[in-house]
């Protein structure tokens, strides 16, 4: 969340090591790196809203975190406009689908 | 009813495909279309492969929803709810010894009355016990209420034995590895023995008459109790944790359990399910493996008793080939496969969530969402099959070595075929949500966390379709065995 002032910690989620989980092929340089615990990110959005959903944020860093979560927002919309139409669809040709097997359709 | 054995609950299951199908048509919401539509009339008119793909789409379709759901500490508020069981040392200490004496005085009663009591399934007390009151019957306790095998495992009363009369420091808790000789297990084998040992058992299960015939269940019992004993006082705690597939199986269904342990040994109370979302798997080799073993040797359990399976083995048979290695042959192939599809998939992730983060971390990552699915289609393949036959297992115990003539049976009404079908699907659907949780957790922001799904939902989608065909096949006895 955006207007909260400290981070929601992972006190409780399962840890990743960056050292030990992640790997950048020899072909390619990272986009960007987390200062905080050196995890490599293959872009700056995901570097961006990583740092402040993981660490303490330097008042820049939340900046940055707040723009990425704005951008976060709008593709969000667009996915979830996907989604719903996605489900729309589904649920329509089961339904029809379903007439046309047991016959009630045609 | 009068079944005994074991590897038939498929078969209910296969009888309820009507039944099934109307569940599914209801999840579907069709139901307002279809609203004469009783669980009679369904198998005449809904062809196998619709309620297949309806199964596909019932698990697409969940996985669209979960994606609506995007609040990260809204989600975390739902999987980290928890309440605190108060549990004294001394009375847990005090139970535990109880349970323990009782579960070693109810092993003896069963090798003695596997040896000498009668030889019919329903009137014998161990095939009772260890078929519907163990396997299916306490199986199901483990991941509905909470894993007790630690407590309750007989096979342990020996160790504690030793480490007790060693004077103090011999707690129950890990700590001295063995107690006799030296043995310690070489920590690069991991869990794979116990991802043998699972295979082990249940290609005996499906291969051997241990489910109909008490004197061989008898000598099976004996035989494992003797390996285990040995086993578990040469290496200590850790034959339980990483050799022994019986405990491993119930620590597995423990995961998805709402009754849980925590690190400090406080006992808490959570939703069921979420405590996969917190606890990753233990960083060990052939962890991963065990998990989709204990998924694999379901499907297969149901798929060495279809018809296609029986058309299929007939002639290599014939052929000359030995049954026995056919079926292990497939076993083996079938769980190379799975993981093979797995670990696929996991790298797959990497590109769908753009990721540095290696495929093994992703495949220990998302490893427990397996769980409530296996745990759904046990429920499903024996819930039907533990009540029908506990009336049987009650009136037995009260007299064990000269039990009743013909034991009652329950049989369960038509409808339970669609309830059965909610339990596989609602361990998918749990499956889902906890996949989504975890992929909040690893993944920065919402959409690399959603789209880190799809390979995921792809292969369960067409698990599912997989298994239900299974599930509606017509029992057939496995054959050549």
């Amino acid at each position: 969340m955006p207007g909260e002032t400290t981070p929601p910690h992972a006190d409780r989620a399962p840890a990743l090591r960056p050292s030990r989980d992640t790997a950048v092929p020899a072909d390619e340089v990272p986009a960007a790196t987390c200062p905080h615990c050196e995890c490599p990110f293959r872009s700056e959005h995901a570097r961006d809203l990583h740092v402040g959903e993981r660490h303490d944020p330097t008042p820049s860093e939340r900046e940055r975190y707040e723009a990425a979560l704005e951008t976060e927002r709008d593709d969000l919309w667009l996915f979830h406009a996907k989604a719903v139409v996605a489900l729309g669809v589904t649920y329509a040709a089961t339904v029809i689908l379903y007439m046309v097997v047991l016959g009630s359709f045609f | 009813m009068g079944e005994n054995r074991p590897r038939r609950r498929v078969r209910p299951l296969g009888q309820f495909v009507a039944a099934a199908v109307a569940g599914a048509v209801l999840s579907e919401r069709v139901a307002a279309h279809s609203g004469s539509l009783g669980g009679s009339v369904a198998s005449a008119t809904v062809p196998t492969w619709l309620t297949v793909l309806t199964g596909g789409i019932v698990v697409g379709g969940s996985f669209l929803f979960t994606t609506l759901l995007t609040d990260h500490d809204a989600m975390r508020g739902v999987n980290w709810w928890r309440l605190a069981v108060p549990t004294p040392t001394r009375l847990r200490r005090g139970v535990v010894s109880l349970v323990r004496a009782c579960s070693v005085g109810v092993l003896l009663a069963v090798l003695a009355t596997g040896f000498v009591g009668p030889r019919e399934g329903v009137r014998n007390f161990a095939l009772l016990l260890v078929w519907v009151g163990w396997w299916a019957g306490y199986t199901a306790t483990t991941y509905l209420v909470g894993d007790t095998w630690p407590a309750l495992n007989p096979w342990r009363a020996p160790l504690a034995a030793v480490r007790w009369a060693r004077g103090p420091g011999g707690d129950d808790d890990r700590g001295i590895d063995s107690v006799v000789g030296e043995v310690s297990l070489p920590a690069s084998w991991g869990v794979w023995p116990a991802v043998a040992g699972l295979l082990a058992l249940v290609w005996l299960e499906v291969v051997s008459p241990v489910g109909e015939n008490p004197r061989l269940l008898a000598g099976v019992v004996l035989a494992y109790t003797l390996v285990t004993v040995a086993g578990s006082l040469a290496v200590g705690e850790a034959w339980f944790e990483r050799v022994d597939p019986v405990s491993a199986v119930f620590a597995a269904y423990g995961r998805v359990a709402p009754l849980r342990r925590d690190a400090d040994g406080s006992l808490s109370l959570r939703l069921p399910g979420t405590a996969l979302t917190e606890d990753p798997l233990p960083e060990r080799p052939g962890e991963v493996a065990f998990v989709v073993a204990l998924l694999w040797v379901t499907t297969y359990d149901g798929l060495v008793a279809t018809p296609t399976w029986a058309r299929a083995v007939g002639p290599l048979v014939e052929a000359g080939v030995s049954a026995l290695v056919v079926y292990a042959a497939v076993l083996i192939a079938g769980f190379v496969l799975f993981v093979g599809v797995y670990r696929l998939a996991a790298r797959r992730v990497r590109e769908t969530a753009d990721t540095y983060v290696t495929a093994r971390a992703i495949e220990r990552w998302f490893a427990p969402a397996l769980l409530p699915i296996a745990a759904g289609y046990h429920l499903a393949h024996f819930l039907g099959y533990f009540l029908g036959l506990a009336p049987a297992l009650a009136a037995v115990a009260t007299s064990p070595l000269a039990p009743t003539a013909s034991p009652l049976a329950l049989v369960l009404p038509g409808w339970f075929g669609s309830v059965k079908l909610l339990f596989v699907l609602g361990g998918h659907v749990l499956a889902i949500w906890v996949a989504h949780s975890l992929a909040f957790e690893l993944f920065p922001g919402v959409l690399a966390a959603i789209r880190s799904q799809y390979p995921s939902v792809v292969v369960m989608v067409f698990y599912t379709m997989t298994s239900l065909w299974v599930i509606t096949q017509p029992y057939a006895p496995p054959p050549y065995v």
